[in-house]
């Protein structure tokens, strides 16, 4: 990485989403304590995310109309 | 049993990386065989189930972790490969995650040398319909809306932005079909995840595309490709839009771990 701009100036919490929310290795095997195997967008984006699956379902609609 | 952490401590892992590599600054390197988890003692209070669900509705909360989260698999990544663990992975107890990594070693060195010397770029295409509605082809139709009269050409014209909608639809799927096709090809693996509805990116733009790619680090293909992509379809009102380099999200297996029981 050769930019010297800070992380959080770079990349928004939206950014993140997609990656380090989403992605990455769930060990819903062996973890101890997680919430990790609860899809986190879900849960923690409630307030902001809640209607994306709606919106997505409706776009999907719109599309094959 | 086994040692737990001190009273109303858990370690919260970031990501797994090499053995020899150099942890990160201000994160603990819990070694095991050729295998390092970097991990940082977190509190309880903090980052246990019922406290962690209460700080995912606080924005605030929720920003700082992640973005501490990111920060230290972006500084893993910068000194070798690193395996991303999902965001608040936490284990109660330290000798649990050491007979994890030590079980499953062969499918994390595994992943670690899959992404070995490569990164995950992140592409976004945003199309702008207004350019892209005008730049469709409806062309019978304004041929007739030009000849006809007033009352006639309001109605046909309505015609034309129904029909302009429904091929610009169309023709963005395609554009979205072939960017994906294409940048895949200058690239070692792509995925595509969900794209995000315009509540989540703010912008007037529709996201068409979210796209990822794993790269080799230094490697210029993708961006070449990126680049003609951009140019080629920059009429039609598509914008492409660059991220990473990433540590490899998408690009290691999400249920390492889950299944089999030891």
């Amino acid at each position: 990485m050769s930019t010297d701009v800070p992380l959080e100036q770079r990349v928004t919490l939206i950014e993140l989403v997609d990656r380090v929310l989403n992605k990455g290795v769930v060990l819903s095997g062996d973890i101890t304590l997680s919430v990790a195997g609860v899809d986190l967008v879900y849960v923690g984006l409630r307030v902001l995310l809640a209607s994306v699956s709606t919106l997505e379902q409706q776009s999907l609609e719109r599309a094959a109309q | 049993m086994g040692a737990t952490a001190p009273s109303g401590v858990a370690w919260y892992v970031y990501g797994v990386v090499d053995a020899a590599a150099e942890p990160p600054r201000g994160v603990e390197a819990l070694s095991e065989g050729t295998l390092t988890a970097l991990v940082s003692a977190v509190a309880l209070d903090e980052f246990g189930e019922e406290p962690v669900r209460a700080h995912l509705e606080d924005e605030t909360w929720l920003q700082e972790k992640v973005l501490a989260h990111e920060a230290v698999l972006e500084a893993a990544l910068a000194t070798g490969p690193v395996v991303p663990f999902r965001f608040l992975t936490v284990y109660r107890d330290e000798d649990e995650l050491r007979s994890f990594l030590a079980a499953r070693s062969d499918e994390l060195l595994a992943v670690l040398d899959r992404v070995r010397g490569k990164i995950e770029v992140g592409v976004k295409a945003f199309a702008d319909t207004a350019v892209l509605e005008r730049s469709v082809a409806v062309a019978e139709l304004d041929a007739e809306i030009a000849e006809a009269p007033p009352g006639r050409a309001y109605l046909l014209q309505r015609q034309r932005d129904e029909a302009a909608r429904a091929e610009a639809a169309r023709v963005v799927a395609e554009i979205a079909r072939d960017s994906h096709a294409r940048l895949l090809a200058a690239a070692d693996d792509g995925t595509t995840n969900a794209v995000q509805p315009r509540e989540l990116t703010g912008r007037p733009e529709q996201m068409v595309l979210n796209g990822a790619y794993l790269v080799p680090a230094g490697d210029d293909r993708l961006d070449r490709e990126l680049a003609a992509l951009a140019e080629h379809y920059a009429p039609f009102g598509i914008g492409f839009e660059r991220t990473g380099p990433w540590p490899p999200y998408n690009f290691v297996p999400r249920d390492l771990g889950a299944g089999d029981v030891d």
